[in-house]
């Protein structure tokens, strides 16, 4: 008897178009800037103390730790902080917004920034790796785009990273 | 005039190098983080995570972002710290100051850092530089019998990302700077999620993992052989290591077990294979997790075609390496394999390794911190008062909108035909 293969062909006639990839790949670098696994990127909150208390935003919004320390020393706090300081320690702002406050995007390029800084792309592309296992991935995935090595490891691709990477 | 005590604090977005021109302590190195601990139920706010005894599903507050400062109530608390008696015990009055700050420090940020240093802690008088700028200052390239070079590339593989700096004659040349973001955190959270796909979930695990990063990681100088030999089966896979992960009770830091010894009962672990090396691989091939920016030898050819022509080979001849990134095992020899065939072939290449590339720039400020010349770079505290934050910038030349138009009076518009210039001149002397 022939052996007989599952009928997917719709779900498979469908690659991902590069945008989504780009996408993905965006959110996989953001994901490597994390601090902690378990919360949102970008987000710097944390150090509640009480975890299972303070979970409302605006019980949170304002609490800083920074004043609350019992330290000793020659330069122990003589006087409350001013205006200047009070702000910056209340007012956190995420990298992004101060990028965009600090005005660099309307400065001309030819002015070395942060933003002019970056590497330009290499020249040659790289050989992409097994996403699974580690080793060069000569094979992309029909569905998601990305590389495995041979069919065991698509096995594992398919079952495990597969379904929950695509977008 | 007696010179005032100097606080030299190398702020590093991982760890703060910190000490005092009058004290006879070496460097001290703080975390620049408050770290908190389930099993221990504290947060440790910097210099105390010494005290910490559980490294299980630790919690991290840092105060830099993508390697800038962006959480001043985290800073703050952990620089009070070091600066009560539990640390440095000193005065901040009646100190002066000599700060670090990353590289393309936004202008908005800068003003806050001189706030806290004049409004907050009331220094006498502060510097505030780049890592590298603080090099020349130091011992990393230097020859016996020789002075420091004019012209050298330091490259600096930091926490958040790694930078290559070329300068000339003491100053940074910034339109020649170029940043890879890729630094120690990306690797670690890489390393992260390669393992818990693959072995143990430890997505929790960020201290545990940065560990077994820093004792099984190397960098390879033959990467298709090395990832040929992890396929091979364990009597010939001669790269793969046991990690005997931490329990908290028998070792509270994991371990690389000897090939011979016996499996202790209840023990955990860890195979490192092909992780070992395609970890750092990363920074010299960072296209591989998909951030389109040249790896570590060819931003070096991209910032050194951006120098004066006819100095290139100075430059080539003085590359510096600091930064933690720096120190995993085969570095140099793999940035060598990687520059070697992108140099002009007449062109000697020489790289300068430090003993301990993350306090490389501490000791180079330490060493600036002892001289009189620092009291010219410094802004004093009466200065700022009189001419604000502005000053401070112009002084320290970190006013990158001026710098750059400064630059580009002293030399040469080099930025897009620099390359086109190389091929000409060199057409030229061959003809």
């Amino acid at each position: 008897m022939p052996r007989r293969q599952p009928i997917r062909r719709a779900q498979e006639s469908q690659p991902l178009d590069a945008e989504t990839i780009a996408k993905r790949t965006k959110r996989h670098l953001d994901e490597l800037e994390r601090s902690n696994y378990a919360e949102p990127s970008g987000s710097y909150h944390g150090m509640d103390e009480d975890d299972q208390a303070g979970k409302s935003a605006k019980g949170r919004a304002r609490q800083t730790v920074s004043d609350k320390r019992q330290l000793s020393g020659p330069s122990a706090k003589r006087k409350k902080a001013n205006m200047n300081i009070r702000t910056a320690i209340l007012y956190r702002k995420n990298f992004a917004t101060l990028i965009e406050e600090s005005g660099l995007t309307n400065i001309s390029s030819s002015i070395p920034t942060y933003l002019t800084a970056a590497a330009a792309p290499p020249k040659e592309p790289t050989r992409p790796l097994c996403t699974v296992c580690g080793y060069w991935g000569n094979y992309k995935c029909k569905k998601c785009a990305m590389p495995f090595c041979g069919l065991d490891c698509r096995s594992v691709h398919d079952e495990t990273r597969c379904e929950r990477r695509v977008i | 005039m007696r010179r005032a005590p100097v606080i030299v604090l190398d702020n590093g977005a991982s760890t703060i190098k910190v000490g005092v021109t009058t004290s006879s302590k070496d460097v001290r190195i703080v975390p620049n983080a408050i770290v908190r601990s389930k099993g221990d139920k504290t947060a440790y706010f910097g210099h105390e995570f010494d005290a910490c005894k559980d490294f299980s599903s630790l919690h991290f507050r840092l105060p830099f972002e993508r390697g800038y400062l962006v959480d001043w109530d985290a800073q703050k608390a952990i620089w009070d710290g070091i600066f009560s008696d539990q640390v440095l015990n000193i005065d901040t009055a009646e100190t002066s100051l000599l700060i670090t700050e990353p590289y393309f420090n936004l202008p908005n940020i800068q003003e806050v850092y001189d706030q806290f240093v004049f409004e907050e802690y009331e220094f006498q008088s502060y510097f505030c530089s780049t890592p590298a700028a603080l090099i020349p200052h130091g011992r990393l390239f230097s020859a016996p019998g020789l002075p420091n070079p004019e012209c050298m590339i330091v490259v600096d593989a930091g926490f958040s990302f790694t930078h290559i700096v070329p300068i000339m004659g003491g100053v940074v040349i910034w339109s020649a700077v170029k940043r890879i973001d890729v630094g120690g955190k990306l690797l670690t959270n890489h390393l992260k999620e390669l393992i818990s796909f693959r072995q143990w979930n430890m997505m929790e695990e960020t201290y545990i993992v940065n560990e077994v990063k820093e004792k099984c990681c190397y960098v390879s100088t033959q990467f298709s052989a090395d990832l040929e030999t992890c396929r091979a089966d364990k009597s010939r896979n001669t790269i793969v290591q046991e990690y005997v992960l931490p329990d908290f009770s028998r070792n509270r830091h994991g371990y690389i077990r000897q090939p011979d010894a016996l499996p202790v009962d209840g023990e955990q672990i860890l195979y490192m294979g092909n992780e070992r090396f395609s970890i750092p691989e990363v920074l010299f091939c960072p296209d591989r997790i998909g951030l389109h920016q040249a790896g570590l030898g060819e931003a070096i050819v991209q910032s050194i075609n951006l120098l004066p022509e006819d100095l290139h080979g100075m430059f080539w001849a003085n590359i510096g390496l600091i930064g933690g990134g720096t120190m995993f095992p085969g570095f140099v020899a793999r940035l060598m394999a990687e520059l070697r065939p992108r140099a002009p072939a007449d062109c000697e290449i020489k790289i300068y390794e430090s003993n301990n590339a993350t306090t490389e720039a501490y000791h180079s400020a330490m060493a600036l911190a002892t001289t009189s010349a620092l009291t010219n770079l410094a802004v004093t505290r009466a200065e700022y008062l009189e001419g604000g934050s502005g000053y401070c910038r112009r002084k320290f030349g970190t006013d990158y909108e001026r710098a750059g138009n400064e630059e580009r009076a002293r030399t040469p518009p080099a930025s897009v035909p620099a390359k086109a210039r190389s091929r000409t001149v060199s057409a030229m002397k061959r003809r």
